[in-house]
């Protein structure tokens, strides 16, 4: 092929996702540029087609960080769905529902509220656009363009390529970005902060990464169900002892529900399934009797960012910052981090601002985006649980009873836990299940009924992803082990975890196994590239406007 | 000098090439402008050409410039720039110009700026504007280098009709010929007549009955079986997404969410088992037949007659018996 000359454009700051970090990052960039009385060129890229499409949360919002970034939100017609009026917390067994007397402390939501976090973006989006900023909507980061050890901005994905890579007649090659500054917002498991994490070494001495993947849909039931603002969690079934993670039942107005389960990315059944056990905690009681009659509006799946403080990279580097989920900013104890996002996105903005400002945004200078995060709200709440997720690697009672010890010490004179990469924690069929696999319950799925329960195809279609079939595929993965390896020793863990069915095994007519990728069911929740047991699937971004569409979620 | 090379074809100087002459005045109301004729027997075209009275018509008429090749258009234009030592070329953004402008400003060691929507003069020097991020964003650029810049403006962005005649009393400018020596000049293209796309893209939206084949049908050669019962029934082939997705068949048959949307009198479904995605392309067809193993799929749910049975027995034995009947 020959070269393709590509447009670049120069700006101050760059950001990249227009989620709840990047789009407070921008705002705050903004305030600061008026404040100071200065122009600055602003630009957030963002893969969604429109902004907030891509974005997927329970969701309770703290709204301290909303409140310092825009004091009068509520008169400026943020959309908060409900302030949190009551909560609950119930452990579940198969059949029975224990609710527990007292709400533990960082599950207790008052001054918090339900909101949807689409909604909340797409009005994020709007004030950042009405500031100035250039928010491109449709356009991934493809690539991290990095120069003499520096990195220089970024090269968004080409266009009107076909299924094997070549140009058709509409092609329009990527445009590189640079940026005095750029601040990678993209997300839990980015796909250029993955690569900023192995081209330099940010995560020397922390521990590894940790994640969850939470399914949730949102339910339009008959009215009484659940009252607004009344905010349920449940632990135990059905999930068993060793697998973290719980559900949620959010009560909104209208007659709306959210609900969903997080499952920690660190089981150890290679048969476990995420979508399955979604099935089955709505076919408990709690849950199956609050639906009935109701009727499904919308699905999606995300992964998300559970490890903590000590998960967290370096997050400063020359020419970049890292902020919100991208680098892990989430409290996985509350269960909340829009907040925090939003936080580390506006304290990357004073940096980034002050870096531009001075004419040196080298790493040294940007350290000062570190410096703010340890002397501020964010380490003072996440220090102190910084070993909870790990303990929960020790199974549900004692990880509780260590959250329950932080919580009392503050997290003071407790020794740092070391936690595994969760994808190592798999383990063989043989391993987990002996030799005979079939008789264990988790080889049998649990009925689907297309009424409450429904099959992995089906909840794509409410999810609402499309992508253009004509493109190359988006997850690259190496398929030499699939049916070499990882079928006999884990069964094909892909085709379980991933909540989009993009992964099928098709037998040929010969006998032998083949991968097949349904690259056009990807919902972007960034599982497959966590979980596979061998780190064989990259996820990088399908051309730009493609994905899942969350209205409303 | 400005120099604008005009489009024609079918003995039509296009609307475009007028387009480009509007936005060259619009910057320079009084400067001189030139406008270039390749081709073979465009003597005619000349003068039409020169009637609109915006400056001289210079033309070059030779045998290699008879249908458009690239190699012809550089190697004239190239002459023609280098005889008239233009300042400023500007042509229509047709596809043509993106063939050979491109390669002839290399040559020169020209900058071209293309796709531009919008000039204007600041300090004497010319401002380009052109969209970027797909029309998200203008950019406004200036070309550096040495003269000839070239410079393509996106169709429609001008107004044809604001050419303005120079000559007030309605005169033609004058048509001078400009001698390329040809000698020498070899062409690496040659051009076939033109032709429209002969294949039309299947529309299953106007067909009165489909046979659609899904999963079931298991491998490429199998869909023989359904393609029989479609001749059969007089009906379109379709096909659900991996059927296309495995490239069984092309992907303009796929019907679904992803597809097209269909409404037939009558749709058979052969080993589709109906996920949700397939089902919103085809809910609209009046009579549903639905062929499938297994009694669960859901496509029964939404099928008006149902077999529960392999296709590959239930398929032939319709096929004989429509055949039967049509004797």
């Amino acid at each position: 092929m020959t070269p393709v000359t590509r447009e670049t454009l120069d700006v101050d700051v760059l950001i990249v996702g227009g989620g709840p970090a990047g789009l407070a990052c921008a705002l705050r960039l903004s305030q600061h540029a008026t404040q100071a009385g200065v122009s600055l060129a602003v630009a957030v890229l963002e893969k969604a087609r429109e902004a907030g499409a891509h974005s997927l949360s329970g969701a309770v919002l703290d709204p301290s960080t909303l409140r310092d970034l825009i004091p009068d939100f509520e008169a400026q017609g943020a959309p908060i769905a409900t302030p949190v009026t009551s909560d609950r917390v119930y452990f579940l067994t198969e059949r029975r529902t224990i609710r527990l007397p007292i709400v533990p402390p960082p599950l207790v939501n008052h001054g918090n509220s339900l909101v949807s976090l689409n909604q909340l973006v797409k009005w994020l989006a709007e004030r950042v656009e009405k500031a100035g900023v250039d928010l491109f909507t449709g356009f991934a980061g493809q690539d991290v363009l990095i120069e003499d050890g520096r990195v220089v901005g970024v090269r968004t994905g080409d266009r009107g390529l076909d299924r094997a890579g070549a140009p058709k007649s509409g092609f329009e090659p990527g445009v590189d970005v640079r940026a005095k500054v750029t601040v990678f917002c993209d997300g839990v498991r980015g796909n250029l902060t993955k690569q900023l994490l192995a081209r330099f070494p940010l995560a020397d001495g922390r521990e590894p990464e940790q994640f969850a993947v939470g399914l949730k849909e949102l339910w339009e039931v008959p009215a009484g169900r659940l009252p607004v603002g009344r905010v349920v969690h449940t632990l135990g079934y059905p999930l068993r002892h060793e697998e973290f993670g719980g559900g949620f039942l959010y009560g909104f107005p209208d007659n709306h529900v959210s609900l969903g389960l997080v499952a920690g990315l660190d089981y150890q059944d290679p048969l476990f399934d995420p979508h399955d056990a979604f099935n089955r905690f709505k076919r408990h009681p709690l849950v199956a009797r609050l639906l009935d009659g109701g009727r499904l509006v919308r699905y999606g799946a995300k992964a998300l960012p559970e490890g903590g403080w000590n998960t967290i990279p370096r997050v400063h580097l020359d020419g970049a910052l890292i902020a919100g989920d991208a680098a892990g900013f989430l409290n996985s104890m509350r269960l909340k981090g829009i907040h925090l996002a939003m936080r580390t996105g506006m304290l990357a903005a004073d940096a980034a601002f002050d870096a531009v400002q001075a004419g040196d945004t080298s790493a040294g200078r940007l350290a000062s985006y570190q410096r703010a995060i340890d002397a501020g709200t964010v380490r003072r709440e996440l220090y102190p649980v910084r070993n909870v997720h790990q303990a929960f690697g020790f199974g549900l009672i004692p990880g509780a009873a260590f959250a329950g010890l932080a919580l009392l010490t503050g997290g003071r004179w407790m020794q740092d836990l070391a936690g595994h990469a969760g994808h190592a924690r798999m383990r063989t069929l043989q391993w987990y299940h002996g030799l005979d696999v079939s008789k264990h319950r988790r080889a049998g799925r649990v009925e689907v009924d297309r009424q409450l329960t429904f099959d992995r195809l089906t909840n794509v279609h409410y999810s609402g992803t499309a992508h253009r079939e004509d493109q190359p595929g988006h997850l690259l993965v190496d398929t030499t082990v699939c049916t070499t390896r990882c079928g006999p020793e884990f069964g094909h863990p892909c085709i379980r975890f991933c909540p989009a069915q993009v992964y099928e095994i098709h037998t040929e007519a010969d006998g032998t196994k083949r991968l097949q990728i349904n690259a056009a069911n990807c919902v972007h929740c960034k599982t497959c590239d966590i979980m596979d047991p061998y780190q064989v699937i990259t996820w990088v971004p399908p051309e730009g406007g493609g994905g899942p569409q969350y209205n409303g979620m | 000098m400005t120099l604008v090379v005009v489009e024609h074809s079918a003995g039509v100087i296009s609307r475009a090439s007028w387009e480009a002459v509007a936005a060259v005045q619009s910057v320079a109301p009084d400067g001189e402008i030139s406008l270039l004729l390749l081709g073979s027997g465009i003597g005619e075209l000349a003068a039409v050409a020169a009637a609109r009275g915006v400056g001289p018509v210079h033309v070059v008429e030779d045998a290699a410039l008879g249908a458009y090749t690239p190699d012809a258009y550089i190697f004239a234009v190239g002459a023609a720039v280098a005889a008239l030592r233009p300042r400023l070329v500007a042509m229509a953004h047709s596809y043509q110009a993106r063939d050979y402008a491109p390669a002839l400003a290399a040559r020169l060691g020209a900058p071209l700026v293309s796709d531009v929507v919008g000039l204007r003069l600041e300090n004497g020097e010319l401002r380009f504007r052109r969209p970027m991020f797909q029309g998200k964003l203008a950019a406004e650029v200036r070309a550096v280098g040495d003269a000839p810049t070239f410079v393509a403006l996106q169709i429609g962005a001008f107004r044809a009709d604001g050419v303005k005649s120079r000559t007030d009393g309605g005169a033609s400018s004058p048509v001078e010929r400009l001698t390329v020596d040809f000698t020498g000049f070899t062409n690496r293209q040659t051009a076939e007549p033109p032709f429209r796309e002969a294949r039309q893209a299947v529309d299953l939206s106007q067909a009165e009955r489909i046979v659609a084949v899904g999963r079931g049908i298991k491998a490429q050669e199998h869909i023989a079986v359904a393609e029989r019962l479609a001749v059969a029934l007089g009906a379109e082939l379709a096909a659900s997404r991996p059927i296309c997705d495995n490239g069984w068949l092309p992907m303009d048959r796929q019907v679904g969410s992803s597809g097209q949307t269909v409404a037939p009198k009558l749709y058979v479904a052969v080993g589709i088992s109906g996920a949700i995605q397939h089902l919103v392309g085809m809910k609209g067809a009046r009579t549903i037949v639905a062929i499938n193993k297994d009694p669960d799929a859901p496509i029964f749910e939404v099928a008006d007659y149902g077999v529960v049975g392999d296709l590959f027995e239930v398929l032939p034995a319709f096929t004989s018996e429509l055949s039967k009947r049509s004797r």
